[in-house]
């Protein structure tokens, strides 16, 4: 097995590989690390509902098999959940390895000893937004529904009496529901950065649906696939030229879309700047909620935005944003959390994004995508 | 000091307020240059001394904007000359940063600047706060300053 190697591969285990995503061989290698002592402890989202899940760390292979299973509807960045040092794997969509290797750079995760393995993402939902989507689109009860996929660009929910209902993602969109806006213009699909990229994508003919692609991309890739093939958990078969081209296709259709949704997004301000800044953060109660959730931040508690603003300042801007502005510039990656967390709905995202994308188009620099240095600390120093 | 203020400007004039960080070993002395040489400088500049502009946090930057200044300057040794040795550098990425940042947040260009100037260069010290004052003077009083502040 070689690096660049692509396999479709499936959970030797019949229930983990119907009730996965695609064949269930995330589940079976996580659980395959774990059961083998790769890793020590696995990061995965615990259902508590239909449209939400927890971040759990567990070291319980059977936790980790009753995970398997992709959910659409819940945004969280697993990253956070990290500890320095451990030997751990995590299922990572794009931002979930962007922000795991911007926090190696901060020396908050041992790369070497964390095992990132990719998913493919199209995108994710905001869990309040689905419910409120499928009363107004679907006209369904939110309660009533028992399982959610994406097929063919149609988002299809099923309900308790079996019956399934589809409706068009663009059409969605353009009632403003379907997938929050950040992934709208995320223009990372497959996670390149990872160990190994899982995904549908380029599964076809009799393993459509039953088999998941991936593509290993480093050394630990191959040891997370080649423990659990010797556990005997999982099973691959070399992936054919079509359904590489399809992947492949599919891929740059995505990021097209996504290229322009992003121009569109961060088309510029009319009038004055420093009046739409002043507006878009002027209802802000300073929770610190956004950089709680910041899968980039490596601050913790006590950090430069927070110690040196205060909520009785009578400043025309908090310098609690004013300070994150510039401290993201080089490591934004545009995962939408602050956004979906803010408590009075400011748009930060797209206003953190509009600083941070010029910067990191100027610096020739996509956080998250290697280990290099963040160009605020890229100074070379001069030799004597 | 007090011969500079005398000969400026007339008294109903508005005067910027201007915030000028300088490190301890070569624009502060370039301070002290220019005050020993007796060279003609605006009284706007109200001076604070790191000890190197690698020191420099974008937050010192940040919060003399919303105390009121209506320009920032910040300078430090020559490249080369700094020494922390590299000190300067840091503070040329910071500066990239922060002008960039203050250019989008909607503030004027002019406002902010940044400028090498080292211990024996009190004219040049004098030329560059002058200078500084009648580029601040053009785009007048910054939108960022609290009510009341003067
Ligand atoms: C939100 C989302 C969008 C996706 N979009 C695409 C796509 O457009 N194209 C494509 O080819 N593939 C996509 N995938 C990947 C695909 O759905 C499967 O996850 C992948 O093929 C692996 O299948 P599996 O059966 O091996 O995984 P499983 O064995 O089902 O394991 C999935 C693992 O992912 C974890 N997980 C589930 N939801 C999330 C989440 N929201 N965030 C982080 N971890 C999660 C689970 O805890 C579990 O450990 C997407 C996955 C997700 C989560
Ligand atoms: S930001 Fe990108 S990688 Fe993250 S959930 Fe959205 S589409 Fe997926
Ligand atoms: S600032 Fe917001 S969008 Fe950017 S990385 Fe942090 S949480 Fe994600
Ligand atoms: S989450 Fe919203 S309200 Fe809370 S500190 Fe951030 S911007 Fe302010
Ligand atoms: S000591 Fe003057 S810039 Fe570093």
């Amino acid at each position: 097995m070689d690096i660049g190697d692509c396999y479709v591969g499936w959970a030797t285990d019949e229930d983990i590989r119907t009730r996965g995503a695609s064949g269930g061989l995330v589940t079976a290698m996580l659980a395959a690390a774990l059961e083998k002592g790769l890793v020590e402890a696995v990061v995965v989202l615990k259902k508590i509902g239909e449209f939400e899940a927890v971040p759990i760390v567990t070291s319980d292979p059977e936790e980790v098999k009753a995970a398997a299973g992709s959910m659409h509807s819940v945004p969280i960045v697993l990253s956070r959940y990290l500890e320095y040092g451990t030997k751990v794997a995590l299922p990572a969509k794009p931002c979930d390895a962007r922000s795991t290797i911007e926090q190696a750079k901060r020396g908050q995760v041992d790369i070497d000893t964390t095992y990132i393995v990719g998913l493919n993402c199209g995108g994710t939902m905001h869990p309040a937004v689905t419910r409120e989507m499928l009363d107004v689109m679907y006209k369904l009860d939110p309660e009533d529904i028992e399982g959610e996929e994406i097929d063919k660009g149609k988002l299809i929910f099923e309900t308790k009496d079996g019956k399934e209902h589809a409706i068009k993602i663009d059409e969605l969109e353009e009632e403003g529901y379907g997938r929050r806006e950040s992934c709208q213009y995320c223009a990372v699909n497959i996670p390149t950065m990872a160990d190994i990229a899982c995904g549908n994508w380029g599964v076809i003919g009799d393993l459509a649906g039953k088999g998941t692609f991936v593509e290993i991309n480093t050394e630990k890739g191959i040891a997370i696939l080649e423990n659990a093939i010797d556990a005997g958990a999982v099973e691959i078969t070399p992936a054919d030229d079509k359904g590489k081209a399809i992947r492949a296709k599919v891929d740059g259709a995505m990021m097209n879309v996504a290229a322009a949704a992003n121009e569109k997004h961060l088309s510029p301000i009319e009038g004055s700047h420093l009046d739409y800044y002043m507006n878009a953060l002027k209802d802000c109660i300073n929770c610190g909620a956004c950089k709680t959730v910041c899968p980039v931040c490596a601050c913790g508690e006590t950090a430069k935005c927070t110690e040196f603003s205060s909520a009785s300042d009578t400043y025309k801007m908090s310098l609690f944003h004013l300070v994150r502005f510039v401290h993201l510039m080089d490591s934004c990656i545009g995962c939408g959390q602050c956004t979906d967390v803010c408590p009075v709905d400011i748009p930060l995202t797209h206003i953190y994004q509009r600083f941070a994308v010029p910067m990191q188009e100027e610096f020739e620099y996509k956080p998250g995508m290697d280990m290099t240095t963040p160009p605020f600390f890229g100074v070379d120093l001069i030799e004597d | 000091m007090a011969e500079a203020t005398a000969t400026g400007t007339t008294s109903e004039e508005w005067q910027p307020k201007i915030v000028m960080f300088c490190c301890n070993w070569c624009s502060y002395g370039g301070a002290d240059s220019a005050g020993m040489g007796r060279f003609q400088q605006p009284p706007t500049v109200r001076v604070i001394r790191v000890m190197c502009s690698g020191r420099m946090d974008p937050v010192f930057i940040l919060n003399a904007f919303l105390e009121g200044a209506d320009g920032v300057i910040f300078s430090g040794c020559h490249i080369g000359d700094c020494h922390y040795v590299n000190g300067n550098y840091k503070a040329t990425i910071k500066y990239k940063f922060l002008k960039a940042m203050v250019n989008e947040l909607g503030l004027e260009d002019e406002r902010l600047k940044l400028d090498w100037i080292s211990a024996s260069e009190g004219e040049r010290y004098a030329q560059v706060v002058t200078e500084f004052t009648e580029q601040i003077k053009k785009v007048g009083p910054s939108p960022l300053k609290p009510e009341g502040v003067i």
